[in-house]
């Protein structure tokens, strides 16, 4: 009895252990020594990386850039959150309608999603590009000057945050969609029959029922609007005068342009830190709001 | 609050190619309740749909209380409507259910107050008022639908098998609930339903469908007695009407007569059929089915098979020869090809049956 029981155990950790050892050595790991890290100084060649507490932190407070890029992921989230939600949602409604080549629709829709992110950067950066992109060929005909939408530091982060919702809100549209199919026409149904209008029987029964999908996509796009920063690389490289730089892309530049690992994990935890407590928060706010099936 | 007559004029329905509803003209009588039944398919939703506005007719006309409403929405034709699934807004609380429409049409909150509790006191369902849709068994599913049906206050109520999700002795709970229901409040009921049994307990009126057609529209119990197609006589009543050729009668019907009745079919309940040693038919049992308090007889005569009712206690077995007995008055006759009733040829055949039995009772 002993003997087999302990078999098993050798079994389950031989068929664990394939998914750990790769799950420790390229996350846990990592992780953990990322923290770590962060409160050591780094090493450059004779100079050893020697243990300095709290000082990488201080150094960030003192940091103009990281106060920079930090606002400008504020601004970002604050656009992209929203109207990516926002626009996902009503192209699926309008999708989901009863409509002639929906079918074509919704692919066009969700095409942006399946088209990697460099890729959706160089189609924008010709519509950007100074006198002969789209928008301002299109701009040209009603006589408007030329614009350098990416050049000026007024209108490269927006120029970035565009890109970003066109990118997501076909993502979140197929998730919107599915959901809006699990509703059944009977209650469509019987709301107009009790004389409701379309806007009522939105507010009422379908935004409601909605609302997991929507808690699950705001917090995807919360974590996207510090994540999706590859656009950003082949556009601007957070230019000019780092006015669309974001976070991750700072964390980027410091620890392999700059070099100073430590630093960048100091500015990783941070990030995370951020990120989690965002999570969380909107977590047990929205929670409460809705309605499981 | 009582009931508005609804009529339709030569309605049709199509789908491109499908065609649902073919010509239905019907007459729903204010304050009585309609069954519209019919087999599976033969548009009786549709139907329902379209007196409801939910569904535009093809063509023809929809009349409620004599005003034409048929481009209305439905939100202005005063009716209630029922769901099968009973479409019950799964976030909503029972109490936020059924004051749906009364919040979409602005009532205050006292009003929708005194409604809902007078509603849910009918109802039974005043302990259940903060409850979800899930978490309520079906038959309390069903009576919050009725509940919105009801608290609207409107004077005609359409209801799509609403009884179809439930279990059998719950349905016949309901059935009694529903029909009281209707006897109360005084509105227009037209209730589909595949169920014979339903239509047959319920209505005061059964609205027999087919194919898209009306078959026939009559009372239980004229439906019963008097089926105005073989379609009818077979659709109505458990089990359903024997029907047998006349030459199954041979030997009693006279050659002129049996020429005269190759094109018809005869048709006779199987509580009609009673056994009997000097009876005109003649066969063997087949299967024999015990129900309890009776037992149905299949009656093998030729390779035509005739079933008929007979007590439980019954001790026949399969093979045995019997006679079955029937009075002429309870057969009817049908046209084959177009399943009409005629009933022209009756007294003749009455004639050659009858002189027939009184000789075979002379005899024995
Ligand atoms: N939206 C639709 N599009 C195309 N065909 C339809 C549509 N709705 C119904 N039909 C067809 O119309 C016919 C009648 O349908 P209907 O739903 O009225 O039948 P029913 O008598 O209610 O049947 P059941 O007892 O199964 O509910 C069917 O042949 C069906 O396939
Ligand atoms: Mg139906």
């Amino acid at each position: 009895m002993r003997n087999s029981a302990k078999h098993q155990w050798i079994y389950a950790w031989l068929l664990l252990s394939p998914a750990m050892i790769f799950l420790i050595t390229f996350t846990h790991y990592p992780a953990v020594q990322t923290v770590i890290s962060s409160f050591f100084s780094t090493g450059r060649g004779r100079r050893k990386s020697v243990f300095i507490g709290w000082d990488n932190y201080a150094t960030l407070l003192l940091d103009e850039v990281f106060w920079k890029v930090l606002v400008n992921n504020f601004w970002y989230a604050i656009w992209t959150i929203p109207l990516s939600i926002i626009f996902s949602l009503a192209m699926a409604l309008w999708v989901n309608d009863k409509l002639r080549g929906r079918g074509f629709l919704r692919m066009a829709y969700f095409t942006p999603t399946v088209l990697p992110l460099i890729a959706v950067a160089n189609i924008w950066l010709f519509f950007y590009t100074p006198g002969f992109g789209l928008i301002d060929q299109i701009r040209g005909l009603f006589g408007f000057a030329e614009q350098n939408w990416m050049g000026s530091p007024d209108t490269a982060l927006y120029s970035m945050i565009a890109v970003a919702i066109w990118k997501e809100a076909g993502f979140f549209m197929i998730f919107y969609l599915a959901a809006l199919q699990t509703i059944p026409p009977s209650l469509r149904e019987a709301a107009s029959i009790e004389g409701a209008s379309k806007f009522y029987y939105f507010r009422r029964v379908i935004f409601p029922l909605l609302m997991p999908t929507t808690l699950f996509v705001s917090i995807n796009a919360v974590i996207n609007s510090f994540r999706l920063v590859d656009h950003i690389f082949v556009m601007t490289e957070g230019g000019p005068n780092n006015s669309s730089s974001l976070l991750l892309f700072y964390i980027y530049e410091v620890a392999f342009d700059y070099w100073d690992t430590a630093y960048a994990a100091t500015l990783t935890v941070v990030m995370l830190a951020i990120l989690t407590t965002v999570a969380i928060g909107q977590f047990f706010f929205l929670d409460k709001k809705v309605h499981y099936k | 609050m009582s009931g508005a007559e609804v009529t339709l004029k030569n309605i049709f329905k199509s789908w491109n190619e499908i065609s649902a509803l073919n010509d239905i003209s019907l007459d729903v009588p204010a304050g009585k309740f309609t069954a519209l039944l019919g087999p599976s398919g033969c548009g009786k939703s549709t139907a329902l749909r379209i007196v409801s506005g939910l569904e535009e007719p093809t063509s023809g006309q929809v009349f409620i209380g004599g005003n034409d409403v048929t481009h209305i929405p439905p939100a202005a034709r005063d009716i209630a409507m029922v769901f099968q699934s009973y479409a019950l807004f799964p976030h909503l609380t029972v109490a936020e259910n059924i004051v749906f429409g009364l919040r979409v049409r602005g009532l205050v909150r006292k009003e929708r107050d005194e409604k809902l509790k007078a509603t849910a006191q009918l109802l039974g369902l005043s302990e259940l008022l903060d409850r979800k849709p899930s978490q309520l068994s079906g038959g309390q599913q069903q009576r919050v639908a009725l509940g919105r049906a009801i608290v609207a206050d409107k004077s005609i109520f359409l209801m799509d098998e609403p009884l179809s999700n439930l279990d059998a002795k719950l349905r016949a709970e309901m059935r009694e609930e529903i029909r009281a229901l209707q006897d109360r409040l005084g509105v227009t009921m037209l209730y589909v339903t595949h169920d014979q049994v339903e239509a047959v307990t319920m209505a005061d009126q059964v609205v027999l469908m087919n194919h898209g057609r009306v078959e026939q529209v009559a009372s239980p119990r004229v439906m019963y007695e008097m089926p105005a197609t073989l379609f009818a006589a077979k659709f109505i009543g458990t089990p359903p009407m024997v029907t047998f050729s006349p030459q199954l009668l041979s030997h009693s019907l006279t050659p002129s007569l049996l020429k005269k009745s190759q094109n018809l079919t005869f048709g006779i309940r199987p509580e009609s059929l009673t056994l009997n040693d000097s009876g005109l038919i003649n066969g063997t049992v087949g299967n024999v089915e015990y129900l309890g308090a009776d037992a149905l007889i299949e009656c093998k005569v030729g390779d035509e098979f005739l079933l008929c009712r007979a007590p439980g206690r019954t001790q026949l077995t399969e093979g045995t020869p019997i006679n079955l007995a029937f009075n002429v008055k309870d057969l009817h006759v049908f046209n084959t090809a177009s399943g009409q009733r005629t009933d022209n040829m009756l007294p003749e055949i009455e004639m050659a049956l009858s002189s027939q039995n009184a000789s075979s009772e002379l005899a024995s």
